[in-house]
């Protein structure tokens, strides 16, 4: 039931619109989208505490608030959570939802008493009679369903107390004529009639439960033709879940599942994190957007570390504000340090041959049978012929035959030209 | 059966001999020393399941040999048997009986190490490099599932040089982890795929990665249940992504944490950032532990959503870790990645393995 006091509503973000549960959690996404530092990623409390730090600490100007609707940019307004919001823009907001309910009870209840939408607590006497009479009726579970309600007077009712839910919903008509009550909160025993959408509307959330565990009880109803429950929308909502309490479902589930490809993209879309968990990972809350959000374009400002892995065999590994500590290709550092001599095929290793004079820099490649190592790590190298060791090794390093391989370079050492064509290494 | 040859000398208890310089900074959280560390790069740890008693530790390194030790309960290591591989052995694990370890390598085999008589045989045979090899028991069948970067992923019984089967994959196999009935296989390129494994394995989804770069580790969880039902998944990026395979809200239960980065935030300088460099969740309370390759470990509570703890930083990247079977002991090693390419590593470089006591650190955050 709500309050009848026309309260400030749910706080909601001035800057995009958004609503949310709690203040804190509007603020906290405020910091997190509309105040936070595209440079640093510090989280400022306030439009102009942004544009301070900026000028400030970067010596940079910003002309608006990042992610703000239009018309709500204006970086020079003070607003934290709700507070500071322009007294127009409140009253803006308030016919906005009016308007919103309005229109969604118009739709759902064909209601024609409009006037009875503000009022919620008049349970009073009025109320008492009909429901009274319901116990007598029989009809105990559905009774017992807060927003239920045999609304109508005992005749016809008593049968019913209820259609079921999913029928009542679509135009049926309030009935509540001459009674008029809050839903949630009516004593044990009186049934919530939901007459009043918007006064139930706060308190669905909480009517909604203690009905669902009588929600197989109520689907028993459907027979009642008179009866006109105040369908709250609230309701075709609760009716899903209570249908399926937390069911295990099973791991694999059926063949028909099981080509479906899951989307990796598991963001909590962004800046919805109203429901962020709390104190997330402290890397984590570097953007609470971005929680969940891998995508370097979703995540608004968490550092783009370096472009995704391209496929041009090598990674964009720096941007201007982090660098990836990561060798550029490509490739796994296990295949990458597989390349290296040492470790191909054992028999080179386990005998640390000393031809590593001269033309024997060639050599040691050359008494390794074929199928040792090279095959595998070496797919992904530009240049890498299959099959053919030794050009490989004389081709990358430009080594003519002869090559000296260096003074005494080890054969257990690392070759850089042998091993990165370009000599990258 | 002979005690590690190498030239290493064999520490006394759990210390190094070398722990003589001040700064200390191969080892600033003074964790156990496991003794006689291989000689190179350590690829993978495994401790031995709990239907064995006693714990029982093995490292495959890039030395091409995969080493035993007991660890007992007062924190000594002694060093038990070692196998050698002709080439760089990139992953084990043991049998659920805990009589065989298996080991897979660069030379493109795997091998099955019966630990009471000290032998190994081959048992597995790919065109490329074993990435990834882990044991399956199901009701109906056991056997071993090894990947490799010749993309193909093969289940062997190990009696038969023949696979018993073999899957395609869309690319090299990168990391992999098996919890029956679920496995998972991360690929080259950003593969992702789920199998399961009952009656027989087969392809059971493939995913569209979570994360924007090269994936690099992954570890599957259960829920309280004891059940598989997602998996964490690394990459070089210094992040690390939870993905459950049905969740009830995927845009809500899914979600991806940063870590392994330097610098924290709020500052000018580039940040450097990291691979993760493997993953491993405990037995018990479900938490994780990631290490990487700036040289820290960290330990997260994936349902409250929190750090649980850092190290300090190693001198070294850390390049595996493992928990035993109850979780009170947690094993990571240090050693080079390659992650700074061939320029870093030096031969001469000690490796190691630490111990460290895992019952407190991870014990979830309570919730709220």
């Amino acid at each position: 039931m709500g309050r009848k006091k026309k309260k400030q509503l749910k706080p909601w973000c001035w800057y995009c619109n958004r609503d949310f549960d709690d203040e804190k959690i509007l603020i906290q996404h405020q910091k997190a989208k509309h105040f936070k530092c595209h440079i640093c990623h510090k989280k400022l409390y306030t439009g102009p505490g942004l544009a301070i730090h900026c000028m400030q600490v970067h010596k940079e100007t910003i002309d608006g608030v990042p992610n703000a609707i239009p018309g709500r940019t204006d970086i020079e307004l003070e607003i934290y959570g709700m507070e500071g919001i322009p007294e127009k823009d409140m009253e803006e907001r308030r016919r906005v939802l009016e308007q919103k309910n309005q229109d969604t009870q118009k739709r759902k209840l064909n209601q024609d008493d409009s006037d009875e939408e503000d009022d919620d607590d008049e349970p009073g006497s009025s109320f008492q009679q009909p429901v009274a009479r319901l116990p007598q009726a029989g009809f105990v579970p559905p009774m017992t369903q807060p927003g239920f309600l045999p609304v109508r007077g005992a005749p016809g009712i008593p049968p019913a107390g209820y259609s079921g839910i999913p029928p009542m919903i679509p135009g049926v008509p309030p009935m509540m004529p001459g009674l008029p009550h809050g839903v949630p909160g009516m004593p044990p025993g009186i049934m919530p009639v939901g007459g009043m959408m918007p006064p139930m509307m706060p308190g669905m959330p909480a009517v909604i439960h203690p009905s669902v565990s009588h929600r197989p009880g109520i689907t028993h109803m459907p027979q009642v033709p008179s009866v006109n429950v105040l369908t709250r929308p609230a309701v075709p909502a609760v009716v899903t879940p209570s249908a399926q309490p937390d069911i295990t479902k099973p791991l694999f589930p059926s063949a028909g599942q099981s080509q479906q490809t899951v989307s990796g993209s598991p963001h909590t879309p962004p800046s919805t994190t109203s429901d962020t968990p709390k104190p997330t990972f402290p890397a984590y809350t570097q953007s609470s957007a971005a929680v969940a959000s891998p995508n370097a374009d979703t995540s608004t400002v968490s550092k783009p570390p370096s472009a995704v892995t391209s496929k041009a065999a090598t990674l964009t590994t720096t941007s201007a504000t982090s660098k990836l500590i990561h060798p550029d290709e490509d490739l796994s550092l296990e295949e990458l340090r597989a390349q290296l001599p040492r470790y191909q095929c054992s028999i080179r290793q386990n005998t640390p041959t000393a031809p590593s004079v001269a033309p024997a820099a060639v050599l040691p490649p050359q008494q390794l049978p074929h199928h040792c190592g090279f095959s595998g790590p070496l797919r992904g190298l530009p240049g890498y012929v299959p099959g053919q060791m030794l050009p490989f090794v004389q081709a990358h390093a430009g080594i003519p035959p002869g090559y000296q391989g260096g003074p005494s370079r080890p054969p257990m050492g690392v070759r850089p030209p042998v091993m990165s064509p370009g000599g990258r290494y | 059966m002979s005690l590690f040859g190498s030239t290493s000398s064999f520490g006394t208890g759990g210390s190094g001999v070398f722990g003589t310089t001040t700064t200390d900074s191969h080892n600033p959280m003074k964790d156990v020393e496991v003794t006689s560390p291989p000689d190179d790069s350590i690829s993978c740890l495994a401790f031995s399941p709990p239907t064995m008693p006693g714990n029982f530790l093995i490292a495959g390194s890039w030395a091409n040999d995969v080493r035993c030790w007991e660890v007992q309960d007062n924190g000594q290591t002694v060093p038990k048997a070692q196998q050698m591989h002709t080439g760089p052995v990139l992953d084990a694990c043991w049998s659920d009986d805990g009589s065989k370890v298996f080991t897979a390598s660069c030379d493109k085999t795997a091998k099955m190490w019966d630990l009471n008589s000290n032998q190994a045989m081959q048992i597995a045979q790919h065109d490329g490099p074993i990435k990834a090899i882990h044991w399956i028991k199901a009701p109906n069948y056991s056997c071993i599932m090894t990947g490799s970067w010749d993309k193909t992923l093969k289940f062997w019984d190990t009696r038969s040089p023949t696979p018993m089967m073999s899957l395609q994959m869309p690319e090299r196999c990168y990391c992999a982890d098996v919890v029956y009935p679920m496995a998972v296989v991360a690929t080259a390129e950003r593969g992702l795929i789920v199998y399961q494994l009952e009656n027989q394995p087969s392809e059971f989804r493939r995913i569209d990665s979570p994360l924007k770069h090269q994936h690099r580790c992954v570890a599957i969880f259960k829920d309280k249940q004891n059940k598989p039902t997602g998996f964490a998944l690394g990459s070089i990026e210094g992040r690390v992504a939870i993905h459950y395979i049905n969740p009830q809200n995927p845009a809500k239960d899914n979600f991806t944490f940063k870590c392994h980065r330097s610098n924290g935030t709020n500052t000018t300088t580039p940040q450097d950032i990291y691979a993760v460099n493997a993953i491993a969740f405990h037995p018990v309370h479900g938490t994780l532990a990631t290490v990487g390759s700036d040289g820290r470990f960290s330990f997260w509570d994936k349902d409250a959503r929190t750090k649980l703890k850092t190290s300090e930083q190693l001198d070294q990247p850390i390049t595996a870790c493992c928990f035993n079977n109850n979780g009170n002991i947690f094993a990571y090693a240090s050693s080079y990645d390659w992650s700074k390419g061939h320029e870093y590593y030096n031969p001469q470089k000690k490796n190691y393995i630490f111990l460290r006591n895992a019952a407190e650190e991870l014990k979830p955050r309570n919730k709220k």
